[in-house]
């Protein structure tokens, strides 16, 4: 199975499956925008919070392995950005540690390092809570959620219909390249090239061959030109507004009450070291 | 009412200008209503074509065709009312799954149809229960296998409700339990008063189950009649790329080297066995136990076999496995074909279907008798 | 090939499970195919039939257990991958899934050209591939205008043209007309005949049991059975827990053999063997004429001096195609033996157009009724 239906299968056993869609689209939203909103290293603390906990309700506390390998590949590739940030400080503030690498004198300053931390902590935060909302709104309920925001019908649909014919063709290139396999299609570079356009060739045939033969038994089921929803994910009612906006309100509220409340230079080096 | 459920006359269809032979040539075919139909030819033959015809999707270059003994009318709104009453499932069913789990996909024919809400609920329901996905009401499309991808293609077409049935290759693809499922169900159809015309090129199958075989051979419509009939040209069966169905050959076989005549035609293998068998002798018994609403077990004997939707959903709430759970009928006949006894649960409707099929015994020379 | 070898392929204690799946596709599986043993692998579909062919040919990788071919050990990498791809060639059921090219030559030469063979025996491969399969006329033609049967001979040409020690087919008679499907597997049975092992996955019994001489049964991921046919069809209920019917042939002959109170061994496999152990009557001679190099009417000549009213039938490839090209009319196209017996046991004559390499195995089907009660009088003509 590839991990695009991986994916799928995880959003549709999510327990969070029955809530609003759009609901969890602008609570996502709300919780970002806010993370960024303010300098206050509580704030992409308790997103890191809420993502972390939304993560482990709706995937009911199993992340598939890819999932895993994808979050850690992350967290290594901020420690390096982080890491960076926080050895380019100007040496006006504070100075924690300093060292010449070459030709290059670099400063890790209070500023720099409470930065670092400040970006790897709203990335991080932001991640999880991206994430808490793949694992919990396949495809379909998302062109549900875009077309309560009124966008047109027909890209929903078209989004739908992609969503369904991606994987039919996914499943396609996954048997042609087994075959290809089978004849000895890897062998070299050359061939290689040519098994992998060869490959993408089929999947074009294939995939207008499936587009022709959908549209007769489109007609057999007497299509309209609309698509019809029978069971809609749940509507986003007041509720959900009211809770999304107080959510943000509160964060942010705490965010603007907790400026310099965390300082990671503070509690890694000591209160002397910041002065 | 007309007889005939579709009429062709001098039916010709081109797909584009260019083709030089076209994929229906001249087809003056007569399907009749609430017969158990069959259309045979050899891949390519036009089959599905014609199918394409019955519900207006093609429109024929020349000739017309009738639907319930008048002619289609190709606007729109006129095709709609047509398809309301035909459904076609056709051989892939990833060409007919558009939604993206299942329930959508059930309710999109009804819906289209511009059915009630209510009633698409118990549409839904309905076809879930016969095609035995009900637990499968809630899962996405693409994660099921071919077996229930198809199943879910039939549960489609039936929640429409159809009159006429057309059903394209049913069973291609499909392990010998889930053709027999299949088969299974569109007794249960023809029973119901639904007319089920079949396309393949499966001989055995449509001789088994058809009463009337139409064949095409590159677009011409070379037969329509009794299996039979058509089987004895053996010339002809060549020519349409088809063979002789096993139960044909064997009795056609024993019979000329005996001298003895071919009539009374065995179809299935207990109708042969009980031909070559021939003493009239009473072989066996079967216990047939009736399945309705609120139905149990009940005493058995022998090796148990369940027939219908209903008696698979009592062995499902029992958490039992039946012997013969697929090809029942058959699998019971074979029991007391050797003097075992067997027990059949069997949906209360379909009584009158298994009835006649273990009559049809008698006609071969072996009675097998029915305990209720 | 090593001398005394009897498992091309051994499938070891195998479990495997696709990335994601919650159950395992094979789980402690254990198959042995013996060399030159007609086999197949019976099961419903998701079994796991595919599956277990992509451990013969090293595509997939076992989580635990060993597969040996020839005789070594399985490599997933390197040259003894190449080596096991070379000679376990696999052809899948889907012929769209196998198409690479887009004309038919250069699609039958992609497996040939992948294994950088000189170009001279490309072409050899590649004609003698066409011809087997009867598509030697359309070789220029491109592969997007075949018809499904002729895209699932291409498909089997493909994998012919990298000359395997060992054929794996999956479910090679899906979607075929019945026609088609008796000519495949009489080119399978001529293959075979040739020295090439053959295994084919099926859910289809009644050509499992006239073909196999052994069986490897698969239900959900487990092997329940391997042996010859008769050994699993005989436990009737077994046979309906697998998602399968016991076979026509054998249904019937058990059931004479009950109503007669006689033994059901020998077991017929074909009609003309089932017929031949039922009924008996005065028998017709089958007359068996070798195509080597031309198919023409003069071949018949001799047989005419000895009776006029016969019906013709043909077998092999060769025999085939030279009949389509002489124009010369024949009675039994397809199934050319079996319908040629058949005549013979209704007390007529036949003519048995047949490859002159397929001669033995005419001699052994022929030999093969006799333990039925048939002696059937035949005669090669030179």
């Amino acid at each position: 199975m590839s991990e695009e239906s991986q994916m799928d299968t995880l959003a549709y056993s999510s327990r969070m499956l029955s809530w609003a869609p759009l609901g969890k689209l602008l609570l996502v939203i709300v919780v970002l925008v806010v993370n960024i909103l303010t300098r206050s290293m509580v704030v992409p603390i308790i997103t890191l919070a809420i993502g972390l906990i939304l993560m482990a309700y709706s995937t009911n506390f199993k992340i598939p392995l890819f999932i895993g390998l994808a979050i850690a590949e992350g967290i290594l590739i901020l420690v390096i950005g982080a890491g960076l940030i926080s050895v380019t400080g100007s040496d006006s503030s504070p100075v924690i540690w300093e060292t010449n690498i070459l030709w290059f004198k670099i400063h890790m300053t209070v500023d720099s390092f409470n930065t670092a931390w400040n970006v790897f902590l709203r990335s991080i935060a932001g991640i999880t809570v991206m994430i808490s909302f793949a694992t919990s709104t396949p495809i379909p309920h998302l062109s549900q959620a875009l077309r309560q925001l009124h966008m047109p019908r027909e890209v929903c649909e078209l989004i739908v219909l992609i969503y369904r014919y991606g994987f039919l063709l996914l499943e396609r290139m996954e048997s042609m390249w087994n075959a290809a396999h089978c004849r000895m299609g890897f062998n070299g570079f050359t061939n290689k090239i040519k098994t992998a356009a060869a490959i993408a060739v089929g999947i074009f045939t294939s995939s207008s061959n499936l587009a022709d033969k959908a549209q007769i038994a489109l007609s057999c089921r007497n299509y309209q030109g609309v698509f019809p929803v029978y069971n809609a994910p749940p509507k986003v009612g007041v509720k959900w507004v009211v809770l999304v906006i107080a959510i943000g309100v509160i964060i942010y509220y705490i965010g603007i009450n907790t400026l310099g409340v965390v300082n990671m230079a503070e509690i890694f080096f000591g209160k002397d070291v910041v002065g | 009412m007309s007889d005939y459920i579709f009429e062709t006359e001098d039916l010709t269809y081109k797909y584009n200008s260019r083709q030089e032979k076209p994929s229906l040539d001249n087809v003056s075919i007569r399907v009749k209503r609430g017969v158990r139909t069959a259309i045979l030819g050899a891949n390519g033959a036009g089959k599905s074509t014609l199918f394409y015809h019955f519900n207006g999707i093609f429109k024929p270059g020349s000739g017309t065709v009738k639907y319930n003994g008048s002619p289609l009318d190709y606007d729109r709104d006129a095709l709609t009312e047509l398809r309301k009453n035909i459904s076609v499932v056709v051989q892939n069913p990833d060409e007919q799954i558009f939604s993206a789990t299942v329930e959508e996909d059930i309710a999109f024919g009804p819906m289209n149809c511009g059915m009630e809400r209510p009633d698409v609920e118990r549409a839904i329901q309905d076809s879930l229960f016969k095609v035995n996905m009900e637990e499968y009401r809630y899962r996405p499309t693409i994660q099921l296998s071919y077996g229930q991808r198809k199943r879910i293609a039939f549960a489609g077409a039936l929640a429409i409700r159809p009159d006429v049935l057309i059903l394209d290759e049913p069973t291609a693809g499909l392990d010998p339990q889930m053709s027999q499922d299949v088969i299974e169900l569109v007794d249960e159809m023809v029973e119901a008063g639904t007319t089920v015309i079949i396309s393949t090129h499966d001989v055995d199958l449509a001789y088994a189950w058809a009463e009337e075989i139409h064949v095409l051979r590159h677009g011409k419509l070379v037969f329509s009649g009794a299996p039979e009939d058509f089987f004895a040209d053996l010339e002809q069966v060549f020519l349409t790329g088809l063979t002789v169905p096993h139960t044909y050959s064997v009795n056609f076989m024993t019979q000329s080297i005996k001298g003895e005549p071919l009539a009374p035609y065995p179809r299935t293998n207990s109708q042969i066995l009980c031909k070559m068998r021939n003493d009239g002798a009473t072989v066996g018994h079967i216990r047939l136990i009736p399945v309705r609403e609120g139905s149990d077990m009940a005493e058995e004997e022998g090796a148990v076999g369940i027939y219908g939707s209903g008696a698979r959903r009592l062995f499902a709430s029992k958490e039992r496995v039946a012997d013969y759970h697929f090809n029942a009928i058959e699998c019971c006949l074979m029991e007391a074909i050797n003097g075992r006894p067997s027990t059949l649960y069997c949906d209360e409707h379909m009584m009158p279907f298994v009835k006649g099929r273990i009559a049809s015994l008698d006609g071969f020379g072996s009675h097998v008798e029915v305990v209720e | 090939m090593i001398k005394g070898l009897t498992n091309v392929v051994e499938v070891d204690d195998v479990t495997f499970t696709y990335e994601g799946a919650s159950r395992p596709s094979l789980d402690h599986v254990t198959v042995n195919i013996k060399k030159g043993v007609k086999t197949v692998i019976l099961g419903a579909n998701g079994a796991g039939k595919s599956t277990l062919f992509y451990q013969f040919n090293a595509v997939e990788r076992p989580d635990s257990g060993q597969v040996r071919v020839l005789g070594q050990p399985a490599k997933y990498r390197g040259k003894r991958l190449k080596e096991i791809r070379s000679q376990i060639a696999v052809v899948l059921q889907n012929p769209d899934d196998q198409v690479f090219s887009s004309t038919v030559e250069d699609d039958v030469a992609y497996g040939p050209r992948n294994m950088k063979l000189p170009p001279e025996e490309i072409k050899e491969r590649v004609d003698r591939a066409l011809f087997e399969t009867g598509l030697t006329e359309l070789r220029e033609k491109n592969t997007l205008q075949l018809s499904y049967g002729q895209r699932k001979r291409l498909a089997l040409a493909g994998a012919l043209a990298m000359r395997p020690e060992v054929l794996v087919m999956d479910e090679p008679t899906a979607g075929l007309d019945p026609q088609m499907a008796l000519e495949l597997m009489e080119l399978a049975e001529q293959l075979h005949n040739s020295g090439t092992t053959i295994v084919i996955s099926t859910h289809d019994v009644d050509l499992a049991y006239a073909w196999a001489d052994e069986i490897h049964v698969l239900r959900k991921a487990e092997v329940i059975y391997s042996g010859p046919s008769e050994g699993f069809y005989c436990d009737n209920i077994k046979v309906h827990s697998t998602g399968v019917m016991p076979p026509s042939m054998f249904v019937m002959n058990r059931n004479l053999a009950d109503i007669r109170g006689e033994d059901s061994a020998p077991y017929p496999r074909t009609e003309t063997q089932l017929l031949s152990k039922m009924v008996s009557g005065p028998k017709g001679r089958l007359h068996v004429v070798p195509v080597t190099d031309k198919v023409d009417h003069y071949m018949l000549d001799p047989v005419f001096e000895h009776t006029d009213d016969v019906k013709v039938g043909v077998f092999g490839t060769v025999s085939r195609r030279l009949l389509y090209a002489s124009k010369m009319p024949a009675d039994f196209v397809f199934n050319g033996f079996e319908s040629c017996v058949g005549r013979c046991l209704r007390g007529k004559d036949a003519v048995l157009l047949c490859d002159a390499d397929c001669i033995n195995l005419i001699e052994q089907k022929v030999a093969g009724l006799r333990e039925f009660g048939t002696d059937l009088e035949y005669k090669v003509y030179p």
